[in-house]
Protein backbone atom coordinates (compact mmCIF):
# COMPACT_ATOMS: atom_id res chain seq x y z
CA UNK A 1 0.00 0.00 0.00
CA UNK A 2 1.37 3.42 -0.76
CA UNK A 3 1.77 5.33 2.13
CA UNK A 4 2.04 9.24 0.92
CA UNK A 5 4.87 11.06 2.04
CA UNK A 6 1.97 13.50 3.78
CA UNK A 7 1.69 11.02 6.49
CA UNK A 8 5.57 9.92 6.46
CA UNK A 9 6.30 13.86 7.94
CA UNK A 10 3.21 13.65 10.05
CA UNK A 11 1.64 17.13 8.06
CA UNK A 12 -1.94 17.53 8.10
CA UNK A 13 -2.99 14.70 10.67
CA UNK A 14 -6.00 17.37 10.70
CA UNK A 15 -7.38 15.96 7.09
CA UNK A 16 -6.05 12.15 7.05
CA UNK A 17 -6.36 9.84 9.95
CA UNK A 18 -2.94 8.98 10.50
CA UNK A 19 -1.79 5.34 9.12
CA UNK A 20 0.48 3.56 10.99
CA UNK A 21 4.25 3.49 9.31
CA UNK A 22 5.89 0.45 8.92
CA UNK A 23 8.66 0.03 11.25
CA UNK A 24 11.52 0.88 8.79
CA UNK A 25 9.61 3.83 7.29
CA UNK A 26 9.56 5.11 10.85
CA UNK A 27 13.30 4.81 11.43
CA UNK A 28 13.27 6.16 7.64
CA UNK A 29 11.95 9.11 8.55
CA UNK A 30 13.75 9.26 12.20
CA UNK A 31 16.78 9.86 9.92
CA UNK A 32 15.55 12.26 7.66
CA UNK A 33 14.98 14.48 10.42
CA UNK A 34 18.28 13.40 12.44
CA UNK A 35 20.15 14.41 9.39
CA UNK A 36 17.87 17.41 8.43
CA UNK A 37 19.79 18.76 12.59
CA UNK A 38 22.51 17.32 12.10
CA UNK A 39 22.50 19.56 9.01
CA UNK A 40 21.57 23.10 10.75
CA UNK A 41 23.83 22.50 13.78
CA UNK A 42 26.58 22.13 11.51
CA UNK A 43 25.38 25.56 8.89
CA UNK A 44 24.83 27.33 12.57
CA UNK A 45 28.93 26.98 12.71
CA UNK A 46 29.66 28.92 9.27
CA UNK A 47 31.60 32.08 10.27
CA UNK A 48 30.12 34.60 7.64
CA UNK A 49 26.28 35.43 8.22
CA UNK A 50 25.17 35.48 4.36
CA UNK A 51 26.64 32.34 4.00
CA UNK A 52 24.77 31.02 6.66
CA UNK A 53 21.49 32.26 5.68
CA UNK A 54 22.01 31.28 2.10
CA UNK A 55 23.27 27.25 3.08
CA UNK A 56 20.17 27.40 5.38
CA UNK A 57 17.70 28.34 2.82
CA UNK A 58 19.53 25.32 0.14
CA UNK A 59 19.05 23.12 2.67
CA UNK A 60 15.43 24.03 3.08
CA UNK A 61 14.54 23.95 -0.24
CA UNK A 62 15.86 20.67 -0.81
CA UNK A 63 14.00 18.88 2.48
CA UNK A 64 10.97 20.62 1.34
CA UNK A 65 11.26 19.92 -2.35
CA UNK A 66 11.63 16.33 -2.00
CA UNK A 67 8.95 15.94 1.14
CA UNK A 68 6.77 14.68 -1.23
CA UNK A 69 8.53 11.11 -2.02
CA UNK A 70 7.01 7.92 -1.57
CA UNK A 71 9.86 5.46 -2.86
CA UNK A 72 11.80 3.96 -0.30
CA UNK A 73 15.13 3.49 -2.02
CA UNK A 74 14.76 7.35 -3.37
CA UNK A 75 14.56 8.57 -0.14
CA UNK A 76 17.82 5.93 0.68
CA UNK A 77 19.06 7.67 -1.63
CA UNK A 78 18.75 11.13 -0.66
CA UNK A 79 19.70 10.93 2.81
CA UNK A 80 22.94 9.77 1.54
CA UNK A 81 23.46 12.29 -0.69
CA UNK A 82 22.45 14.71 2.17
CA UNK A 83 24.99 12.88 4.38
CA UNK A 84 27.91 13.79 1.43
CA UNK A 85 26.56 17.10 2.14
CA UNK A 86 27.01 17.24 5.22
CA UNK A 87 30.43 15.45 5.15
CA UNK A 88 31.87 18.05 2.77
CA UNK A 89 30.74 20.85 4.55
CA UNK A 90 32.08 19.77 7.71
CA UNK A 91 35.54 19.31 5.81
CA UNK A 92 35.57 22.83 4.44
CA UNK A 93 34.60 24.12 8.51
CA UNK A 94 37.21 22.46 9.58
CA UNK A 95 39.63 23.48 7.20
CA UNK A 96 38.67 27.09 7.46
CA UNK A 97 39.10 26.69 11.18
CA UNK A 98 42.61 25.39 11.13
CA UNK B 1 45.86 67.94 38.71
CA UNK B 2 42.98 67.13 36.27
CA UNK B 3 44.48 64.13 34.63
CA UNK B 4 46.28 62.70 37.23
CA UNK B 5 42.71 62.59 38.87
CA UNK B 6 41.25 60.52 36.23
CA UNK B 7 44.69 58.12 35.75
CA UNK B 8 43.71 57.43 39.76
CA UNK B 9 40.08 56.77 38.74
CA UNK B 10 40.81 54.72 36.08
CA UNK B 11 43.73 52.84 37.66
CA UNK B 12 41.42 52.30 40.61
CA UNK B 13 38.13 51.13 38.27
CA UNK B 14 37.92 47.70 39.52
CA UNK B 15 38.17 49.01 43.44
CA UNK B 16 34.77 49.93 45.16
CA UNK B 17 33.25 53.41 44.47
CA UNK B 18 34.60 56.92 42.97
CA UNK B 19 34.19 58.01 47.01
CA UNK B 20 38.11 56.53 47.95
CA UNK B 21 39.12 58.23 44.78
CA UNK B 22 37.95 61.73 45.91
CA UNK B 23 39.32 60.59 49.41
CA UNK B 24 42.52 60.06 47.78
CA UNK B 25 42.58 62.77 45.53
CA UNK B 26 42.12 64.85 48.68
CA UNK B 27 45.54 63.36 50.28
CA UNK B 28 47.50 64.40 47.21
CA UNK B 29 46.48 67.53 46.78
CA UNK B 30 47.80 68.39 50.32
CA UNK B 31 50.89 65.75 50.41
CA UNK B 32 52.56 66.79 46.69
CA UNK B 33 53.50 69.55 44.75
CA UNK B 34 50.93 70.19 41.93
CA UNK B 35 53.59 69.20 39.15
CA UNK B 36 52.63 67.20 36.30
CA UNK B 37 54.44 64.03 36.61
CA UNK B 38 53.05 60.70 36.27
CA UNK B 39 55.79 58.28 37.26
CA UNK B 40 57.35 59.69 40.59
CA UNK B 41 53.73 60.47 41.56
CA UNK B 42 52.42 56.35 41.11
CA UNK B 43 55.28 55.72 43.62
CA UNK B 44 54.51 58.44 45.96
CA UNK B 45 50.70 57.48 45.65
CA UNK B 46 51.18 53.28 46.19
CA UNK B 47 51.51 53.70 50.25
CA UNK B 48 48.66 55.83 51.01
CA UNK B 49 46.41 54.31 48.42
CA UNK B 50 46.76 50.69 49.50
CA UNK B 51 47.00 52.21 52.89
CA UNK B 52 43.44 53.82 52.64
CA UNK B 53 41.80 50.88 50.35
CA UNK B 54 43.68 48.08 52.74
CA UNK B 55 41.18 49.61 55.61
CA UNK B 56 38.40 50.15 53.25
CA UNK B 57 38.25 47.32 51.26
CA UNK B 58 36.48 45.06 53.91
CA UNK B 59 33.67 47.20 54.15
CA UNK B 60 33.20 48.56 50.95
CA UNK B 61 34.47 45.35 49.00
CA UNK B 62 31.40 43.69 49.68
CA UNK B 63 29.23 45.92 47.89
CA UNK B 64 31.01 46.01 44.87
CA UNK B 65 31.81 42.85 43.65
CA UNK B 66 31.00 42.62 39.76
CA UNK B 67 30.31 39.38 38.23
CA UNK B 68 29.06 39.12 34.60
CA UNK B 69 25.83 37.03 33.92
CA UNK B 70 22.22 36.73 32.54
CA UNK B 71 19.59 37.94 34.04
CA UNK B 72 17.66 35.33 36.31
CA UNK B 73 14.83 32.81 34.37
CA UNK B 74 11.23 32.96 35.27
CA UNK B 75 8.63 30.90 34.04
CA UNK B 76 7.12 34.46 32.89
CA UNK B 77 10.18 35.30 31.20
CA UNK B 78 10.99 31.95 29.45
CA UNK B 79 7.40 31.67 28.01
CA UNK B 80 7.93 35.38 26.66
CA UNK B 81 10.81 34.52 24.69
CA UNK B 82 9.64 31.44 23.50
CA UNK B 83 5.75 33.18 21.99
CA UNK B 84 8.34 35.95 20.90
CA UNK B 85 10.65 33.39 18.84
CA UNK B 86 7.49 31.38 17.43
CA UNK B 87 5.80 34.89 16.21
CA UNK B 88 8.80 35.47 14.57
CA UNK B 89 9.09 32.40 12.50
CA UNK B 90 7.51 32.88 9.25
CA UNK B 91 5.09 29.51 8.84
CA UNK B 92 3.14 30.83 12.17
CA UNK B 93 0.11 33.19 12.72
CA UNK B 94 0.84 35.17 15.04
CA UNK B 95 -2.91 35.76 16.09
CA UNK B 96 -3.71 31.96 16.11
CA UNK B 97 -0.45 31.39 18.09
CA UNK B 98 -1.50 30.09 21.85
CA UNK B 99 0.98 28.26 24.75
CA UNK B 100 -1.55 25.72 23.83
CA UNK B 101 -1.64 25.33 20.26
CA UNK B 102 -0.11 21.89 18.68
CA UNK B 103 2.46 22.98 16.43
CA UNK B 104 1.21 19.70 13.98
CA UNK B 105 -3.12 19.61 14.66
CA UNK B 106 -3.85 23.39 15.20
CA UNK B 107 -0.77 25.30 13.30
CA UNK B 108 -0.04 22.87 10.62
CA UNK B 109 3.30 22.82 10.26
CA UNK B 110 5.11 19.76 9.66
CA UNK B 111 8.30 18.09 11.39
CA UNK B 112 11.01 19.52 9.57
CA UNK B 113 9.19 23.08 10.91
CA UNK B 114 8.99 21.50 13.75
CA UNK B 115 13.03 20.30 13.89
CA UNK B 116 13.67 24.66 12.73
CA UNK B 117 11.45 25.53 15.60
CA UNK B 118 13.56 23.82 18.23
CA UNK B 119 16.78 24.61 16.77
CA UNK B 120 15.78 28.88 16.79
CA UNK B 121 14.49 27.75 20.68
CA UNK B 122 18.46 26.60 21.28
CA UNK B 123 19.83 29.69 19.43
CA UNK B 124 17.64 31.59 21.88
CA UNK B 125 17.78 30.01 25.02
CA UNK B 126 21.89 29.20 24.45
CA UNK B 127 21.85 25.50 25.19
CA UNK B 128 21.36 22.06 23.16
CA UNK B 129 18.49 20.30 22.95
CA UNK B 130 19.13 16.85 22.35
CA UNK B 131 17.46 14.87 19.38
CA UNK B 132 15.49 12.90 21.28
CA UNK B 133 13.86 15.24 23.74
CA UNK B 134 13.41 17.84 20.78
CA UNK B 135 11.08 15.85 18.58
CA UNK B 136 8.82 14.95 21.74
CA UNK B 137 7.73 18.93 22.37
CA UNK B 138 4.75 19.91 20.37
CA UNK B 139 3.43 22.64 21.68
CA UNK B 140 4.75 26.16 22.78
CA UNK B 141 3.78 24.55 26.62
CA UNK B 142 5.80 21.65 26.79
CA UNK B 143 8.73 24.28 25.34
CA UNK B 144 8.56 26.11 28.31
CA UNK B 145 8.11 23.18 30.92
CA UNK B 146 11.35 21.77 29.23
CA UNK B 147 13.19 24.66 29.39
CA UNK B 148 12.41 25.24 33.09
CA UNK B 149 13.31 22.01 33.85
CA UNK B 150 16.69 22.18 31.95
CA UNK B 151 17.46 25.29 33.85
CA UNK B 152 16.04 24.36 37.06
CA UNK B 153 13.80 27.18 36.75
CA UNK B 154 11.12 26.73 39.89
CA UNK B 155 8.00 28.57 40.58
Amino acid sequence: MKTAVVVLLGMSASRLPPAALSLKQFLQRQKVLQIYRTLLRTIRQVPDEADRRYLRDWARGEFRRNKEATNQDAIRMMVTQARNHLEELQKSLALARS
Amino acid sequence: MAARVLQQCVRSFARPSLRLCTRNVAVRATATPAVFIHRPLSFAAESPRTRLFGQSRISVGVFCRQYGDLPPLTLETIKERVMYVLKLYDKINPEKLQTSSHFMKDLGLDSLDQVEIIMAMEDEFGFEIPDAEAEKLMTPEEIVQYIADKKDVYE
